[in-house]
């Protein structure tokens, strides 16, 4: 429950390692006054308490046995049409260019147009036989690995809004992001690389770096954005010319260092910030080996479309996120590809829009979700795929369509999740959910559940209140859980 | 029992139209009595239609058994269905189509569907419905544990009041007596030290000098001590050096800048909008700045507190000292600083959010209090109601966005005399005829405005754009092929801001009114981007898609038209009309009115009279257009700033579980009861009511304000507040350490007179402040939270600090004071929407921190290192995490490295010291003492294995150990 009553603080890292004889050196790294350090529920009551951590981002044990120690999340920022991907509609063909026979909601561009049928075809496939447009003739192979949920609504009209809300289960900017909450909850089995990592392929959602943020919660579960390359992230590079420079400068920091927590009585604070360098060095070596792809085979390439342009960027953003998932990293968005045209947001030129986002990521997602299989690595690995909402069934104008955060389509693969399910529904327009509404909340509540932990329990005290990815709400969607 | 509108009209209909047995049944059978004349056919349909369906579909969130209940509203008896919810009652048996349970499940209103997980089946909603025909039939039995509401846990303000600590007046206590007589040197000591006596505990020893005076530098100023200051300390033996330094640094400019910086978290001050497009905020650096001048100006605490609730309302507002312009109105730039949504689909939400933001950060940013936690329920923990909430809420509704002019009016109010002469005698030149103004045909508009009432009688007027009224006619003379062309635009009562020169600038804006017709017309003239908008619901960033209707930028002065907004979409929203010439444009208008239709339905009239003249040189028509236009040349373009204006006084209303869709009952403005009582008097006058609002924060018998800001004083100088929770002294937050000393320290506050620097001189001045950081074995066992503060705790700097240390030890600090924030520095890593199209330099210019712009989707990725607060909500307390970030950007980030060589050069340019004298000035330099032999041993044998590698370079190997030292925890630690 939130807002529970104050309780005592729990033991501080100062007491602990007191306590516990322990020194310089058993210390990875520590959150230093952090305002759980003092407003969290004593340890004895929660074990587990990811606040009492020495490190982070140490491992905790979650709430109950976990379904999935990872999560891929598939951002597909800018909206995808459900009614062209995985939510058929006949009634749209049948009444294509004529005024729409349901309440109208307002848009954000306020110019309704008619009905209008989707551009594609859809084909059933797998055994269970579930329709796929022709947008995804590659993640419709997988399709009975994916649950897919029809029936999901956002309660925003705006992307900024909306990506806020998927994100931090909250419309405004500031509040933790659910892969800050995760790898709070859960830590990472990473040590050498964060525990969130946010995969930057070109395109940023509206609400920028905030999509991501750790919030209130510590600066440990930051998201951290990487883009393409060797150097993936700022300051990563050495400075220094040679690498004996560098030593140099390090073994005299590094002695001048210990003399300085000589001088502060071996003040913890200090001692965490030298080891936290420690931990830099190490993310030095660790981040270009994870971008070098010269150790996979040209199979492994071909399956994630990296030989081919259109499908290069989100193929290799793909393959690092399962080289992210084998180290153990906690949560991984990824962000869409910059491929010439804008991110899934047609409120015109639909089909090529459309076609031009599916193309780039099509291939690419199935070739995850089959390396992940194959590698028997897919039963631990929680993959989301999602916008932060849906599009009208009628147009925009003539040819494209705008925001629809009253139904639309996402869907799950892997850890625990029920493949080839299709849960919930839309009315015959694909316009607003009517069966088994799907919210955020209950998104969010199903992921914490299928990564062991109880959405109702992962709390943080900020400014009075046990505040929590989910809120007040959130329930866990039973039905596509395996 | 609280009924929303409509319900109470559906009741009202059904009694007119004489449903008499719907009527009786609604108010009088109760549920059991009814059950007995129940046909069995009728019991059989519930038991096996409506019950199951009510079971399976409803109960989970609607039943006696559910706590708590959902919307207040159980489904498990026939008498709490009649009684309802939140939103009145369910049911009129008899009558499903005026029943709002059949609403609710037909999924006729969007604001309300239920059950929301999914529309019932037709066939089910038929079930329900054939019930309510039926007379809604619930036979006795199987009764429900309990009827009717389930027993909600009550809300007794005053109880809670009086068991909190917080709400209970501040008292004063004498000093306590301790042993150690010899240690304390002022109050607070004798209050600590009478804590650790108690526990047994000596306090620790003395700091040495060197490490107080960086601890108080950065403190106070956030800058290292300089060699030659720190020579200066060291030299100075006598008894009152250190309050000599003290009282140096607290008069310093840079301690403004230090202190201003805390005071921006807690009004989560940033420069843009955010949200997608990141758009400017107008000329929000002069809120920093003046958050700056009054902590160094010393403005009293309570004073500061008014400006910013108020400002702009205040009878006598404080003036510039020396420039005089008008300080108070900057204040209220504070209400503005948070998060702006582009184009919003649903504007009240849009309204409600920013609402809400702004309550959130003033509650806890002067009051330390989560009165956010009631905007949907009673305060869970704290004696703070909805209604508290909503009664605060109520002064935002009725105040606007407004860009104040804050110019002494001293230059500008004279020309303006003139030119109104000028002016004067211009229009006797030519008093011929006036044109007409439109006469609409009654019925085809209502006139809302015709600006026949002298002096603007019912508008708010900021600014000299449209003069002290509606305006005899403004004359407009242009030169055209020799001849003078005099223009005539309106009759004698007209709104216009060219009346006297198209250079000055201002508003109008017309009292809030709720549209009810689908257009709004307006009959007017202008140019230059003068333009009106129609503001609804507070809506201001008025732009496309969705927006742009609502604004109107005449592009012709030359000719009175009429111009039309559509506003269809928005019937039922409250608005204001606002006219705004904030350039060189003019705009006039005659008329407003609303209409069903786009054209009103006028009388012929003239639209506008043109009369020329020849133009003579030597006229008298020549001589004063020349005075006119030497006149005008003078004029001095207004300073603008962000902040709040009075607009139409109205109350709000309760939301229930906080949402636009369900509101409760009025509330009228006030204080928190909690506060102020439960008598305050009703605001008086026509305007919001936010200076007496102000006047009860700031009254003598409050027992928070002046707690709050101590608490916050005292965590900046010790670390922790006396209260940890520093922005929440509720029942959530934490009690005080040391509760009499918190007392004591609020009383001497308001004894002082609310000057903070009073307040840090006493705390800076304790013996407990000058106690060195490190720890006493006994003492660090017995209290290793240290809350009794046995010694200093060791900090690590802030953000920002650390930024402005390395400017400062390279030399390359400029530090200039005030004015637009330099562009932040951007990589290539910062990407998104409304990323600026050039950036900053690498170094800001050598500008301290403060200076750099805070761009909202776009901060500072070093600062975003070291817990540089998201700019979202009050933040009293940053947290101070450890992550890789940081040690990679002092690493390899190349601002650090470019500063370090900066610093190279520096020390490198002084080519009369040797080489351990060199070490000697950076150690003092960097770290504020000098180094000990075996550093000074280590540095040099450094150089001289750098300079190995870079093939004798002289200044690189400089740089290197520069570096070095910035990477070294004591460079971003204080002892």
């Amino acid at each position: 429950m939130h807002c529970n009553r104050f309780l005592p603080r729990p033991m501080s890292r100062r007491e602990m390692l007191a306590k516990c004889a322990n020194g310089f050196g058993a210390v990875a790294l520590a959150s230093l006054v952090g305002e759980a350090a003092y407003g969290a529920v004593p340890a004895t009551q929660r074990p587990n308490d990811p606040t009492t951590r020495l490190n982070p981002l140490a491992p905790s044990t979650p709430h109950f046995k976990p379904r999935a120690k990872s999560v891929i999340f598939l951002f597909m920022d800018g909206g995808p049409s459900q009614v062209d991907t995985f939510d058929p509609k006949p009634r749209l063909a049948a009444e294509n260019g004529q005024p729409i026979k349901a309440k109208v909601q307002p848009t954000q561009f306020d110019n309704i147009g008619n009905v209008l049928k989707s551009p594609w075809e859809f084909r059933q496939y797998g055994q269970s036989g579930i329709p796929v447009s022709d947008l995804f003739p590659n993640v419709a192979q997988c399709v009975d690995d994916l649950a897919i949920i029809r029936s999901m609504v956002a309660e925003h009209s705006e992307h900024t809004n909306a990506n806020y809300f998927i994100h931090s289960g909250h419309g405004m900017q500031g509040k933790p992001s659910m892969g800050a909450w995760a790898t709070y909850g859960l830590g990472s089995e990473c040590q050498d690389l964060p525990g969130f990592v946010v995969l930057n392929s070109g395109l940023i959602p509206p609400g920028g770096q905030d999509c991501f943020t750790n919030g209130f919660l510590p600066a440990s579960y930051q998201g951290s954005m990487f883009r393409n390359g060797e150097y993936p992230i700022a300051d990563l590079k050495r400075s220094e010319a040679t690498p004996e420079v560098q030593q140099a400068k390090l073994d005299l920091m590094r002695r001048l260092d210990r003399d300085t927590l000589a001088r502060t009585a071996g003040d913890d604070k200090v001692e965490s910030a030298i080891a936290n360098y420690e931990l830099a060095f190490r993310m030095q070596a660790a981040v270009p080996d994870l971008m070098d792809m010269r150790g996979e085979s040209e199979a492994t390439k071909k399956l994630y479309g990296l030989d081919q342009k259109q499908t290069e960027i989100f193929g290799n953003q793909c393959l690092v996120a399962r080289k992210l998932v084998e180290r153990g990293v906690r949560f991984i968005e990824l962000l869409c590809p910059k491929v010439g045209g804008d991110r899934w947001d047609q409120h015109g030129d639909l089909k090529s829009g459309h076609e031009n986002n599916a193309v780039a990521v099509d291939k690419p997602i199935a070739g995850l979700l089959k390396d992940l299989k194959s590698r028997g690595l897919l039963d631990s690995t929680l993959v989301i795929w999602a916008g932060e909402f849906g599009r009208t069934p009628m147009a925009q104008g003539t040819n494209g369509r705008d925001h629809n955060p009253y139904g639309f389509t996402i869907w799950m693969a892997g850890g625990g999740v029920k493949g080839g399910t299709i849960y919930g529904a839309t009315d015959d327009y694909g316009y607003y959910a009517v069966e088994n509404k799907v919210n955020i909340h209950d998104l969010h509540a199903t992921m914490l559940h299928l990564l062991g932990m109880d959405h109702k329990r992962l709390t943080y005290r900020f400014s009075g209140r046990d505040m929590r990815l989910t809120d007040v709400y959130g329930e866990i969607v039973t039905g596509i859980v395996a | 029992m609280r009924k929303s509108r409509r319900q109470i009209r559906d009741i009202a209909i059904s009694s007119a139209t004489g449903i008499a047995a719907a009527i009786m049944s609604f108010a009088c059978l109760p549920a059991l009595a009814q059950s007995q004349a129940i046909p069995a056919q009728q019991i059989e349909f519930f038991e096996k239609k409506v019950r199951p369906l009510l079971n399976d579909n409803c109960f989970k969130c609607h039943s006696a058994a559910r706590k708590p209940v959902m919307g207040g509203l159980c489904l498990d008896t026939r008498a709490a269905l009649l009684k309802g919810g939140d939103r009145g009652p369910s049911l009129l048996p008899g009558h499903p189509e005026k029943s709002l349970l059949i609403t609710a499940i037909g999924y006729r209103d969007p604001k309300m569907q239920m059950p929301p997980r999914g529309r019932l089946k037709d066939d089910q909603i038929g079930v329900l419905t054939e019930w309510i025909r039926m007379g809604a039939p619930w036979p006795a039995g199987r009764p429900q544990a309990t009827a009717g509401q389930p027993a909600k846990a009550t809300f007794d303000l005053q109880a809670r009041r009086a068991a909190h600590w917080a709400w209970r007046p501040v008292r004063r206590s004498p000093v306590p007596s301790v042993k150690n007589r010899a240690w304390p040197h002022n109050a607070i000591d004798y209050f600590l030290l009478a804590k650790l006596e108690a526990d047994g505990l000596q306090p620790g020893q003395p700091a040495d000098k060197l490490t107080l005076l960086r601890r108080v530098n950065y403190d106070l100023i956030g800058l290292p001590p300089t060699p030659s200051e720190i020579d200066a300390f060291l030299k100075d033996g006598s008894p009152d050096a250190y309050r000599k330094v003290v009282d140096r640094l607290l008069a310093s400019p840079h301690y403004g800048e230090r202190w201003a910086r805390h005071w921006l978290d807690l009004v989560r001050y940033a420069e843009t909008d955010g949200h997608e497009f990141d758009f400017d905020k107008p000329g929000v650096f002069r809120y920093r700045d003046y958050v700056i001048r009054a902590f160094n100006d010393d403005v009293p605490y309570n004073q500061f507190v008014k400006e910013q609730v108020a400002g702009d309302l205040l009878p006598y507002p404080r003036l510039h000292p020396t420039e005089k312009f008008n300080e108070s109105v900057i204040g209220t730039g504070f209400w503005w600083l948070g998060e702006g949504k582009h184009s919003p689909v649903d504007i009240t939400q849009d309204q409600r959010d920013t609402i809400d933001n702004q309550m959130d950060v003033f509650g806890k940013a002067f009051l330390g209090l989560t009165i956010g936690c009631a905007k949907c329920h009673d305060h869970k923990f704290d004696a703070i109601s909805a209604k508290d909430y909503y009664a605060l809420t109520g002064y935002l509704k009725s105040s606007r966005y407004n860009l104040a002019n804050i110019d002494s009016p001293s230059h500008n109010r004279p020309i303006i005399t003139e030119l109104e002469k000028v002016g004067d005698q211009l229009a006797a030149m030519h008093s011929g005829p006036y044109p007409g103004k439109p006469r609409i045909i009654p019925g085809s508009a209502e006139v809302f405005e015709d600006f026949k009432k002298p002096g603007f009688e019912g508008w708010s007027v900021t600014g000299d754009a449209f003069g002290p009224g509606p305006r005899a006619t403004a004359i407009a003379v242009k030169e055209k092929d020799g001849k003078a062309v005099i223009q005539r635009l309106a009759t004698s009562d007209a709104a216009d801001s060219g009346w006297c020169s198209y250079n000055l600038q201002g508003s109008l804006r017309s009292r809030t009114f709720t549209i009810d017709k689908p257009y709004v017309l307006f009959h007017l003239a202008g140019s230059g981007g003068a333009k009106v908008n129609l503001i609804i619901d507070g809506f201001q960033r008025i732009r496309y898609p969705i927006y742009g209707g609502l604004e109107i930028a005449p592009k012709d002065d030359s000719q009175m038209k009429w111009q039309a907004m559509e506003v269809s979409k928005w019937i039922g929203h409250e608005a204001y009309v606002e006219f705004l010439d904030l350039g060189p444009g003019r705009i006039t208008c005659d008329l407003i009115a609303f209409s069903s239709s786009k054209e009103p339905h006028t009388e012929p009239f003239i639209g506008c009279v043109v009369l020329t003249s020849r133009f003579d040189g030597t006229s008298a028509l020549a001589s004063l257009l020349q005075k006119s236009n030497e006149l005008k040349a003078k004029l001095v373009e207004p300073t603008r700033v962000l902040g709040l204006a009075d607009g139409t006084g109205e109350n709000d209303r309760v939301h229930l579980r906080g949402s636009h869709n369900t509101l409760g009952d009025e509330v009228p403005r006030r204080f928190l009861e909690a506060c102020a009582g439960t008598n305050q008097p009703l605001v008086s006058g026509a305007g919001s009511g936010r200076l007496e609002l102000a006047e009860r924060m700031t009254s003598p018998s409050d027992t928070l304000l002046g707690r709050v800001l101590v608490n916050r004083l005292w965590q900046h100088h010790f670390g922790e507040g006396i209260v940890r929770s520093v922005d929440d002294f509720g029942v959530m937050g934490q009690p005080p350490t040391h509760p009499e000393l918190l007392d004591w320290l609020a009383s001497e506050f308001v004894r002082q007179g609310g000057s903070i620097k009073q307040m840090h001189r006493l705390m800076v001045m304790s013996s407990a402040y000058q106690m060195s950081s490190r720890a006493n074995s006994v003492a660090d066992r017995a209290d290793p939270a240290n809350k009794l503060l046995h010694r200093m705790p060791v900090r690590r700097l802030e953000a920002e600090a650390i930024r402005d240390a390395i400017l400062a030890v390279s030399g390359r600090l400029d530090r200039t004071l005030f004015g637009p924030s330099v562009m932040p520095y951007l990589t290539q890593f910062m990407e998104g929407r409304g990323k600026p199209e050039t950036s900053g330099p690498l170094d800001g210019a050598g500008r301290r921190s403060i200076y750099v712009g805070v761009r909202r989707n776009f901060l500072v990725p070093m600062f975003l290192a070291f817990d540089y607060p998201v700019p979202a909500t009050c933040m009293g307390r940053r947290s101070v995490s450890n992550v890789p970030a940081q040690a990679l950007t002092l690493m390899n980030n190349p601002f650090v490295i470019q500063q370090a060589e900066v610093w190279a050069k520096r020390i490198n340019a002084d080519k009369s010291r040797t080489a351990v004298q060199q070490i000697e000035d950076v150690y003092l330099t960097a770290f504020g003492r000098p180094p000990a032999p075996k550093e000074t041993a280590a540095a040099l044998r450094f150089l001289e294995s750098q300079r190995k590698q870079y093939a004798g370079d002289e200044l690189k190997p400089w740089a290197d150990l520069s570096h070095v030292l910035f990477n070294v925890k004591e460079f971003i630690f204080v002892n």
